[in-house]
């Protein structure tokens, strides 16, 4: 789910960068927060982030067999950092795997990051726990021991978790793609390509978390985030609580979706910036005309906007004037720059390999 | 080779490559990155027909390859990573965008085909100028830099810290794989029954590791503040050059250079 | 002079680690701890570090081990761990050498002069700017007893020294640890380097000292080391 920082513009790219930034900053004073509160010595979290950050990375490198397909999957571990180190700590653990991936790995892009961050950090760790884990593992649960009751919690959560934000994720790569006015594809058929796929790789993921956190948590429970808890904390949390969020959120996302995906073949610009022959811009707010002139906050916002008008808003105007007529000069001009490229390459592995034989003879 | 020994190698390849000597590494890391960015931003900047305008952006880095030293090729087996989401999205474009934006001879060229290879340039591109900040550039000198940026200690000192385990891990993962499918002869992965303890066990075993990381820590005087900011240099000198090239870069973005090149070659 | 009155390490669960240790050990000696798996030989250096809570006393050069003078403790052990890896977490090795120094108010300038010194006198000058996961296992340990060495301490604890060793850096090994002049406690199964780097042996089973004295005499009791679950060193082997 990496994604290119060829799917996104400038302005995208900005405020992804903002929002994970904003996160990032709250997760560090929070667990600053958190340390000063523990009679830990408030540096130990720091080597522990890092061996399973850096674990977490390596374990993305096993092939997991899935039963009965004969193909293969592999774990991203969002989630699974979280129920090891919490939220705060999972979330910056994320973030410089995925630092990591983008600069060493070439997966995902340098202005793609803070995206990516988003993405997969963000809905994983905040989300998944706030929403998911941690309610669900602090639930009272009727059950004969309570070994069975912590395995039917664990892979409750860790479904319930993966697949979510995994679909959350999913969600935000074709939103983000589709306001960075990247593909024609309309936002609707974007979305029915994406969220099925995203969907069988959270099922998976969530099947491999749960065994996993099951095994650490019969083997040694203390690693676990909310595993043993007390009975204060634990009437905090229900089962039915999560699953009703879960529900709401998505007969209004998925409904709402739908209704602008099917109704109007034009897709996200539409559903965002209105159509005007059917009078829902108004109702929306959100047109680009009015929506400039009634606040201070947005005029401030074009101004900055003016100024930074060199990176086209090409989602909605038309880009160049006519490419028809310059377009020979401009095949002409691209072939020669791909001949000049080529021939910089060449001279360039020529006197590497001369300076690579003067090393040898000296 | 299983994928861990595979991902060690590309790491330890990259940062082979960054501990080479060229003009281009030796130039400070924050004036390397502030190219990089611009580069990024304004490549993807382009408009979706602009391919013609965008083709004199690969000059950038194919240049600057070669000042590095670095054969081009290198950054593009990278390719496998991006290139399947940036295609999923640009193969749908000549399906949708079937205006006709031009003719060359007989054959009539779409906008939904001009926009889907302008948009696989700027993901090669991009990735070439990013893979080259990493492949020139050492991994403490990047968390120094971070450091000038005023991104947290806490979350530069993790970067590095990550950074020093992931060999090791990846070393562990590959040694477990590697006995695991010795004893599995044609399996194609980690069967149901082993999915929790695999990865379970090295869990354990790893905060373990963290545990004694963090005594060898405290044994060592370890009290919160961790070094690592070292002196840089040639930094006037390196400010210089990275301007005029973000300034070059600009006039590629404002002027449509490839299309005046190509028609000079016309007339 | 390293003292323990009757401590006591007990872990969460299970039987107490170490039980009711009596002895000292001399400045300037080389003591070898010695004892089968789980004799307690780590959690013996884990307490005098203070790394472990314990109960009974422990006073390193009269200073007793507690937590306000844990800075001051750690100040004169160097504890060489039994897995490098865990040891040497920073990039390259010299950064490494200077943690340590420079964590204790030194200067980055005086450490790294400091750092040359102890990579002189090791001879492995070459491993400075080397990154730590790029060296072999031998040249890991090495470097990790020059990290230690770096802090200039006053008494050395060696954890397995001579594990994942090949013979030529065992050899290297127990020349270094003859060399170095400053009090050592050796932990280690490989009783032929106990024999060449110690004078006085340690003998542990199940957290209780069976044995205290000569290297020679112990080592050499063939029924006191085999009721222990050891073996007689190579050497008397025949």
């Amino acid at each position: 789910m990496h994604m290119a920082d060829a799917l996104l513009s400038p302005q995208v790219a900005g405020v992804m960068y903002a929002a994970s930034a904003v996160t990032a900053g709250i997760s560090i004073y929070k667990l600053k927060k958190e340390e000063k509160l523990s009679e830990e010595p408030n540096y130990k979290k720091l080597p522990t982030m890092a061996v399973m950050a850096a674990l977490v990375f390596a374990g993305q490198m096993i092939n997991y067999a899935i039963p009965g397909t004969g193909s293969s999957g592999h774990l991203c571990g969002g989630m699974m950092l979280t129920a090891l180190l919490g939220p705060y700590a999972g979330f910056l653990s994320m973030i410089v795997i995925l630092t990591i991936q983008c600069l060493f790995f070439a997966d995902g892009g340098l202005l793609a990051l803070g995206a990516n961050i988003w993405n997969m950090a963000f809905y994983g760790c905040f989300v998944g726990y706030f929403l998911i884990y941690r309610p669900i593992m602090r639930s009272k649960m009727m059950s004969s021991s309570v070994k069975s009751a912590n395995r039917v919690k664990i892979i409750l959560a860790s479904m319930l978790g993966c697949v979510i934000t995994l679909q959350l994720g999913a969600f935000s790569v074709v939103l983000e793609t589709s306001l960075s006015g990247i593909t024609e594809l309309p936002f609707g058929s974007f979305l029915m390509l994406m969220q099925p796929i995203h969907l069988a790789v959270g099922a998976v993921e969530g099947l491999i978390t749960s065994a996993i956190l099951i095994f650490v948590c019969e083997a040694r429970p203390s690693l676990l985030k909310d595993i043993n808890i007390t009975d204060e904390q634990r009437s905090k949390g229900s089962v039915k609580a999560v699953l009703i969020t879960i529900a709401a959120v998505a007969l209004i996302v998925g409904g709402g979706v739908s209704l602008l995906a099917s109704g109007n073949p034009d897709g996200l610009e539409w559903a965002l910036f209105g159509n005007s022959e059917s009078g829902y811009s108004e109702n929306m707010g959100l047109d680009e005309e009015n929506f400039g002139v009634e606040s201070k906050a947005a005029e401030r916002a074009e101004k900055i906007q003016n100024k930074t008008s060199f990176f086209p808003d090409y989602a909605f105007s038309s880009d160049s004037e006519n490419p028809a007529g310059t377009s020979v000069s401009g095949i002409v001009g691209s072939v020669m720059v791909a001949i000049a490229a080529a021939a910089v390459c060449f001279a360039g592995g020529f006197f590497r390999k001369r300076a690579a034989k003067k090393k040898k003879s000296n | 080779m299983n994928k861990a020994e595979k991902a060690s190698r590309e790491l330890a390849g990259a940062e082979n490559l960054a501990h080479g000597d060229s003009f281009i590494h030796r130039m400070s890391p924050l004036s390397k990155l502030a190219v990089t960015v611009t580069y990024i931003a304004v490549t993807v900047s382009f408009g979706k027909y602009d391919f013609s305008a965008l083709a004199v952006m690969a000059l950038f880095p194919v240049i600057a390859y070669q000042l590095a030293l670095i054969p081009v090729f290198t950054c593009f087996r990278k390719l496998r990573m991006i290139l399947p989401l940036v295609c999923a999205v640009g193969l749908f474009n000549p399906v949708f965008d079937r205006e006709i934006l031009f003719t060359v001879g007989s054959l009539r060229i779409s906008g939904g085909v001009v926009s889907m290879i302008t948009l696989m340039m700027k993901g090669v591109f991009s990735l070439m100028a990013s893979f080259l900040l990493a492949a020139t550039t050492k991994i403490e000198d990047i968390c120094a830099s971070l450091r000038k940026l005023h991104i947290p200690k806490m979350l530069v000192s993790l970067l590095l810290l990550t950074f020093r385990y992931i060999s090791v891990m990846l070393d562990e993962v590959s040694v477990m794989s590697c006995a695991y499918s010795l004893r599995s002869p044609g399996s194609r992965g980690v069967a149901v029954g082993a999915w929790g303890s695999f990865l379970g066990q090295l869990i354990l075993r790893s905060s373990d590791r963290a545990n004694e990381l963090y005594e060898s820590m405290v044994l060592r005087g370890f009290n919160g503040e961790f070094e690592y900011t070292r002196p840089q240099s040639g930094g006037a000198v390196s400010w210089l050059i990275s301007a005029a090239v973000i300034a070059l870069i600009f006039t590629a973005r404002f002027f449509n250079l490839t299309e005046a090149l190509g028609s000079l070659i016309g007339r | 002079m390293i003292v323990f009155e009757n401590v006591t390490v007990a872990y969460d669960r299970g039987a107490p680690a170490l039980h009711s240790l009596d002895f000292e050990i001399k400045d300037g000696a080389a003591v070898g701890i010695i004892g089968a798996n789980g004799a307690g030989k780590t959690t013996l250096f884990k307490a005098l570090t203070g790394l472990l809570p314990f109960e009974g006393r422990i006073t390193v050069n009269s200073v007793e081990v507690a937590k306000k003078n844990l800075p001051g403790i750690r100040k004169m052990l160097g504890y060489v761990m039994q897995n490098s890896d865990n040891q040497m977490f920073m990039p390259k090795v010299s950064d490494d050498m200077i943690f340590g120094p420079v964590n204790y108010g030194m200067s980055r300038e005086e450490a790294g002069k400091r750092a040359d010194e102890v990579l002189g006198k090791l001879n492995i000058s070459y491993l400075r700017d080397r990154y730590n996961h790029k060296i072999s296992g031998g040249e890991k340990r090495l470097a990790a007893i020059a990290t230690v060495l770096a802090m200039e301490p006053e008494i050395l604890l060696f954890d397995e020294p001579s594990s994942a060793l090949d013979p030529k850096n065992r050899r290297m090994l127990i020349n270094i640890l003859n060399s170095l002049g400053e009090t050592k406690l050796i932990a280690s199964h490989d009783l032929d380097l106990v024999l060449d780097t110690c004078r006085e042996v340690m003998l542990l089973n199940e957290g209780r000292l069976c044995a205290f004295g000569s290297a020679k005499e112990i080592l050499t009791d063939k029924a006191l080391l085999e009721a222990n679950g050891l073996e007689l060193p190579l050497r008397y082997q025949n």
